[in-house]
């Protein structure tokens, strides 16, 4: 018990990223979602993607939804920059359509689980 | 040995030999009992036996060495004028009371070349009696072996063929005396390829001695067993080396072994094993007969007794003679060998003891002695005392190149400073003949010298190394205006 | 100077001493030992070390290494490079560490001016004549010359004048030789006159004309040729196979076991890309010391040809073509869903892993089957293999070296377990072995008592009635070795009953501890401990006897059943590595791995377990054994209760738990129950001499699949019977 509270002490004694508190934190996350939501029709339109952006939009929100159980703000704080440099590279079309889909693991095989199938599959134990 | 024909010391030990020794003997009965005689000589040896009036004087100090009286020579048959058989050799006193000296037991031969001051003759001068006493320790079952090293290959050095040729019952004697102070079971005596004459004689003498049973079963009639073998090599200096002619006689190829184990605990066939120069061997007898006090009476201290001196090069008579050690190496030139060609100024340097010692100059021969210690001093060794004589119209960077040639020659391969740095040298050694060199390869090729040096499983290697540095020593200004002669002459070329 | 971390070395001897429970004990004997020692300093760290041993031996004690180019652990000193000379303190000239024995009191200066002059000046007059043709030579990377030459040498060169050349020359399809290179430091000569006992490599010439050669031209004809190339410091002695395939920094290593005998050498297997570029030794002195046969360490290349990578099935006109696994393992399952019993039988080959050997048990057992036979045949009247000592080399390797009298029946170790016969050699040499021979008179490297090759003799020893039997008794510790070979014939058992009569015989005459152990069978096959462990039955009798329908060939090489052994309609499945003797006559093929490509146990004569690893993957749609067999299980409807080779192994564990106890040899000690079993052995000996099959080194290269596919041994085959010349390959450089 000691120890966690030092740490929790110690959490409070670090400097933060961006955001002072959760709120804040919370903030940040919401307007980075929404303006990948804004921005999903001009993507699709921009990279010529063969989905829709509802399609797309869902992604985002699984995207996030991802990682909804953070709620340490720093970390919250240090997804949302990778968030924004993503977005930035998806504005500016330093991105490729593959990099955009990949996203969506289109081409990916699963991985046999049972002996007789990773048998057949190859070398692989 | 044409050239000693002509020798003038040579006509007087013929005549004196005969005349004196009636005195000699008369004065030794009358001074002081015989060293190993009873009063009942025979006749026959009692006119052999003599005794040195002169070398056993109460003096303190001597300060005069040489030139050798002709009572004390023990090699009386070198020039080979009387017959070297057993009979010719028998008149000359050799195998007279053998039995006696061998009844008189280990200790006393041992105490009497130990007290002679014996020093091995074949170049190193380890002290003889202290050698023969390693063999001493009590034996483990094995037989112990002599071998004789009649191996003599050094350039310059002919002393063991004269024995061998025209004295070999002294060999055989002696080999019968060394082997019965180590308690050897037989000699064998390793000699040289190219000695057929030497070879042949001294199979004759053995077959005499054996035939008389002066050796064999029961030698001399004293209850030892000694057998005397002789073995032929096939003309390798390498041979020489003590290690590699135990290899040699094995049957193996000629090439040292290392050391330690030592031959005297690990020698021929794996037994403990003694190797002794034909020189040290054969005047063994003598001293025995005559006493090592004889002996010690020769020569300055730690350097005793009498020596075969090889006198060759540029004198007016090359020769090969027994003197007292410590002489002169002037006087030993200049009263045996005639003197130097064109006189004593006409001498450029002398290599003092076979080539593998360093050459010395002039100057340092006007007084230098002819024995160990003085010729170390002289920054050059005794070895076997084989004298090459210079003059000056010797190209003696050439002389030496060609001294290299024969260790590069003659190096047996398997150690790799004397392989590959003998080789090294004899390739620059023939550019600098030539002048072909820069004046820093001379420090070069004296370095090359000093990586060889002490760096070998032999003495071959150290034996190469010291020509080249006794050149540099004392005959680096040639050496570099030699180089510069050829600079000039291709500049002039180009 | 090259230290070893003298740190870690006090920290293990201090953790050895905690380990020892009896300190009062330990003191006693540690005084008493230091008493006879003799002290001595090397840069002035006292060391306490035994009288004669050198100062090299003494440097490495506290973790100095002496620099050497002929000085080797493994044989005679020659002392002749002169690389290892030290100053000893007050001594005029430096010494050479190798062959020096050390005296009280010396100061050895390994790192001193002196030392280090002396040093230099011994690497300048050997790079003097070296061509320094380092980037065209195969030694490159792991040249002592070169390793030695940054450490020690000087940093330029005075030497000027024009270098030496010697001639190569051709001594086999094996080494190649690049003399200009030699050093003559005579290891390679003291190597084959010593170790391999072979008087063919000498020195001609002298001075700098000597030469390390045969003399007159012709083959190194040694079964244990290869190790002068590992001997050889720089790179005058080189792999023909390997030359300018690959540099040592490019390779990677695993540590591996070799199945080309039965003596299970260890290993390392280069590879690079996927390829297997060369075979080296690994030390282990238990086993192989650090030598390894010819046949282990070239004939690798027959992995890369006639391999099978496809499944293959028999078609309609009798053609095997290719198919895939899922339509293979179909047909096999179906085959063995329609059998029961001892409608189904197996022969395991002779390089077969553990792991394969109990899942093909597993597998056949789960089908009722218990027809599971190896090619190789033990006699099983008597005790059988029911006894692990009756079939295990239980004096082990390394213990031939403390025996004093040796007897071989009916064996050729030589090219039977060439590793074995050198140690052999080695205690002849050097502990004064006495070794006796009944059997065909060949050529083993060490001269023996042959006693005749009749079997009468052997009947003779046994019954005592034979004069050898004075010279057995007076043995101290006896071993008697049969060969495997000997027991292939049908009085395979009188034989074995007669070598376990000669084992107890002499074991009662030496009256030697109970722990010691004199009967000994010495196999020819990697597999075959491992079967006999399991319960696989030696010998392929039972299916001669009773013709399965469906007989499923593991790796079985040796054509010990063909097709007219068995009925028209039996379905034959082979699985193996190469398309060699089993494949031609089934009708279903299953690549597998060889075992440079898989995790097996192999366990060798001894009966020590050794695993090899994976080097390079399996070509092509080749499996791993086990694996193949558990995937037609599950298809037959009798899964096989493992899935990985952690699984497997426990597994193994269960049938018998020595054959995953790694590098550890399992006691065994029931020769006078066996002997007693024996005593009701019927047979009697049949009159035909015992002959083992391999008598010449020709016999000796291809032996198995992989040697018969590698293209190496037929060139080793015809240089050895037409001469060396024969083989002449273009010369590359």
């Amino acid at each position: 018990m000691a120890s966690s509270a030092a740490t929790r002490t110690a959490a409070k004694a670090v400097k933060p990223i961006f955001s002072s508190d959760l709120q804040e934190a919370r903030r940040r996350v919401r307007e980075l979602y929404r303006a990948w939501y804004r921005e999903v029709p001009s993507t699709v339109h921009v990279y010529q993607l063969d989905i829709s952006a509802s399609q797309c939009r869902d992604k985002v929100r699984e995207m996030f939804d991802k990682n909804k159980h953070v709620t340490d703000p720093r970390v919250m704080d240090m997804l949302v920059i990778k968030g924004k440099m993503e977005l930035e590279e998806t504005i500016n079309v330093w991105k490729q359509k593959t990099h955009i889909m990949r996203f969506f693991h289109e081409t990916e095989t699963p991985r046999p689980t049972d002996f007789l199938s990773k048998f057949y599959h190859g070398h692989d134990p | 040995m044409l050239s000693c024909l002509g020798c003038p010391t040579l006509s007087r030990v013929l005549s004196t030999g005969a005349s004196r020794a009636p005195v000699a003997m008369a004065a030794a009965v009358a001074s002081r009992a015989p060293v190993v005689s009873t009063p009942t000589c025979s006749q026959n040896s009692m006119t052999l036996v003599r005794y040195n009036s002169t070398a056993q004087q109460e003096k303190p100090k001597k300060t005069k060495f040489g030139p050798l009286a002709d009572q004390d020579r023990i090699f009386t048959n070198l020039y080979g004028r009387h017959d070297w058989r057993l009979k010719g050799a028998m008149k000359r006193g050799d195998w007279y009371k053998t039995k006696e000296m061998l009844d008189k037991g280990v200790d006393w031969i041992l105490n009497e070349i130990k007290v002679s001051g014996l020093r091995g003759r074949g170049g190193a001068g380890f002290p003889t009696g202290m050698k023969w006493s390693f063999m001493n320790k009590p034996s483990d079952g094995r037989p112990k072996y002599l071998v004789v090293n009649a191996d003599e290959g050094e350039p310059g050095t002919c002393k063991d063929r004269e024995i061998m040729r025209n004295d070999p019952h002294k060999l055989v004697e002696g080999c019968l005396l060394a082997g019965r102070a180590m308690g050897a079971r037989a000699a064998y005596i390793y000699i040289r390829g190219e000695f057929y004459n030497e070879s042949s004689n001294l199979q004759v003498a053995i077959n005499e001695a054996y035939a008389a049973g002066l050796i064999g079963r029961n030698a001399c009639g004293s209850g030892y067993d000694f057998d005397v073998f002789v073995m032929r090599g096939a003309g390798a200096y390498i041979c020489g080396e003590e290690t590699a002619l135990i290899e040699s006689i094995e049957g193996k190829q000629g090439k040292p072994r290392l050391k330690p184990p030592f031959p005297a605990d690990v020698g021929v066939f794996g037994c403990p094993t003694t190797v002794a120069n034909v020189e040290t061997v054969a005047v063994a007898p003598t001293i025995c007969r005559r006493g090592g006090t004889w002996f010690l009476g020769f020569g300055r201290e730690r350097n005793s007794g009498t020596k075969l001196f090889n006198i060759s090069g540029h004198v007016n008579n090359p020769c090969t003679v027994e003197e007292e050690m410590s002489i002169p190496i002037k006087e030993l030139i200049e009263r045996h060998a005639g003197g130097v060609r064109g006189g004593w100024d006409n001498l450029l340097c002398v290599i003092p003891g076979g080539s593998s010692t360093p050459m010395i100059p002039r100057h340092v021969c006007d007084d230098v002695m002819m024995d160990f210690d003085a010729l170390i001093q002289a920054q050059t060794g005794l070895g076997t005392a084989a004298l090459i004589v210079m003059d000056k119209s010797t190209d003696v960077i050439r002389a030496i190149a060609r001294l290299i040639e024969f260790y590069k020659h003659e190096s047996c391969g398997q150690c790799t400073p004397c392989r590959e740095g003998v080789d090294w040298m004899n390739k620059m050694m023939w550019r600098f003949v030539k002048g072909d060199a820069q004046s820093a390869e001379i420090d070069m090729i004296w370095e090359i010298s000093k990586q060889i040096e002490g760096h070998t499983i032999c003495a071959l290697g150290d034996g190469a190394a010291w020509p080249v540095q006794g050149l540099i020593r004392h005959f680096r200004p040639l050496m570099e205006s030699r180089i510069t002669d050829f600079a000039q002459k291709q500049q002039a070329h180009a | 100077m090259l230290r070893l971390p003298t740190l870690s070395r006090a920290l293990a001897g201090a953790a050895h001493s905690k380990g020892s429970i009896p300190t009062s004990n330990n003191v006693r004997t540690s005084v008493r030992a230091l008493s006879n020692l003799v002290e001595v300093f090397v840069d002035g760290m006292p060391i306490s070390v035994e009288p004669g041993t050198t100062v090299l031996q003494a440097c490495e004690k506290v973790g100095v290494q002496i620099p050497r180019f002929c000085y080797h652990d493994r044989l005679s000193v020659a002392g002749n490079c002169r690389m290892c000379l030290v100053e000893i303190e007050k001594a005029p000239k430096p010494v050479a560490a190798c062959a020096m024995p050390v005296m009280k009191g010396w100061n050895i200066l390994t790192n001193s001016e002196k030392t280090r002059k002396a040093r230099e000046g011994v690497m300048e007059f050997l790079l003097a004549n070296h061509p320094l043709d380092c980037p065209i030579c195969d030694q490159g990377g792991e040249c002592d010359l070169q390793d030695q030459s940054m450490m020690f040498g000087s940093d330029r060169s005075r030497f000027a004048e024009g270098k030496r050349a010697v001639e190569d020359k051709n001594i086999g399809p094996l080494i190649k030789t690049i003399m200009t290179r030699c050093i003559q430091c005579t290891r390679c000569v003291r190597f084959a006159s010593e170790v391999a006992g072979v008087e063919d490599l000498g020195t001609t010439g002298r001075g700098n004309d000597m030469q390390i050669g045969t003399y007159v031209e012709k083959m190194f004809l040694s079964e244990m040729s290869g190790n002068v190339i590992d001997l050889c410091p720089v790179g005058a002695l080189t792999s023909k196979p390997y030359a300018f395939t690959s540099r040592p920094w490019e390779t990677r290593k695993t540590e591996s076991i070799d199945v080309m005998d039965a003596v299970g050498s260890n290993i390392v297997v280069s590879t690079r890309g996927g390829e297997v570029m060369r075979i080296l030794p690994r030390l282990n002195e238990d086993v192989n010391e650090e030598w390894i046969s010819d046949k282990t360490r070239f004939s690798y290349d027959g992995l890369k040809r006639q391999r099978l990578t496809q499944p293959m099935v028999k078609d309609a006109s009798g053609q095997l073509v290719n198919t895939s696994w899922e339509d293979v393992l179909t047909r096999v399952a179906g085959a063995l869903q329609g059998v029961q019993g001892s409608e189904v039988g197996a022969i395991a080959g002779g390089m077969v892993d553990a792991e394969a050997l109990v899942s093909l048990k597993d597998l056949l057992n789960r089908l009722d089957s218990e027809t599971l036979c190896t090619e190789e045949i033990f006699p099983m009247s008597g005790a059988g293999t029911d006894l692990r000592s009756n079939y295990l080399l239980n004096s082990r390797i390394a213990g031939i070296e403390e025996c004093d009298h040796l007897l071989l029946v009916g064996t050729n170790p030589r090219y039977e377990a060439p590793l074995f016969n050198t140690r052999i050699r080695k205690s002849w040499l050097h502990n004064e072995l006495q070794v006796a021979l009944v059997g065909h008179n060949v050529d083993l490297s060490y001269s023996y008592n042959h006693l005749g090759e009749s079997t009468q003799v052997l009947q003779e020893i046994a019954a005592g009635t034979h004069p050898f039997c004075k010279v057995l008794s007076q043995a101290k510790t006896p071993v008697v070795v049969v060969g495997s070979s000997a027991l292939q014939r049908e009085d395979g058992a009188a034989i074995l009953k007669a070598v376990s009569a000669i084992s107890q015989n002499a074991r009662a005459s030496s009256g030697v501890e109970e722990g010691w152990k004199v009967l000994n069978v010495l196999h020819r096959v990697a597999s075959q401990v491992a079967a006999l462990d399991m319960g696989y039955k030696p010998g392929v009798d039972a299916i001669r006897k009773n013709p399965p329908k469906v007989l499923f060939l593991l790796g079985a090489d040796a054509g010990c059943i063909t097709k007219a052994d068995l009925p028209k309609d039996s379905f034959i499945i082979y699985q193996g590595h190469h398309g060699d003797v089993g494949a031609p006559m089934a009708d279903v093929i299953l690549p597998s791995a060889a075992y440079t490509e898989k995790y097996g146990t192999y366990v060798n004569t001894e009966g020590r377990a050794q695993q090899t690893r994976v080097a390079v993957t399996a070509p092509g749609m080749a499996r791993e054994d086990w694996k193949i067999l558990r995937a037609i299980s599950e298809l037959a409807g009798v899964t096989l209760p493992y899935d990985t080779l952690d699984e497997v192994r426990r597994r193994l564990a269960e049938v018998s738990p020595n054959l995953v106890r790694y590098d550890d040899v399992e006691e065994a000690n029931y020769f006078k129950q066996a002997n007693e079993l024996s005593k009701a052995v019927n047979q009697s000996l049949l009159g035909a001499p015992l002959v083992p099959p391999q008598l010449t080194l020709k016999e000796f290269y291809m032996t198995d699949s992989i040697s018969r596919a590698s293209q190496t041994m037929a060139k080793c085959v015809k240089a050895v019977t037409e001469g060396a010349e024969a083989v002449d390959e273009p010369s590359i450089c």
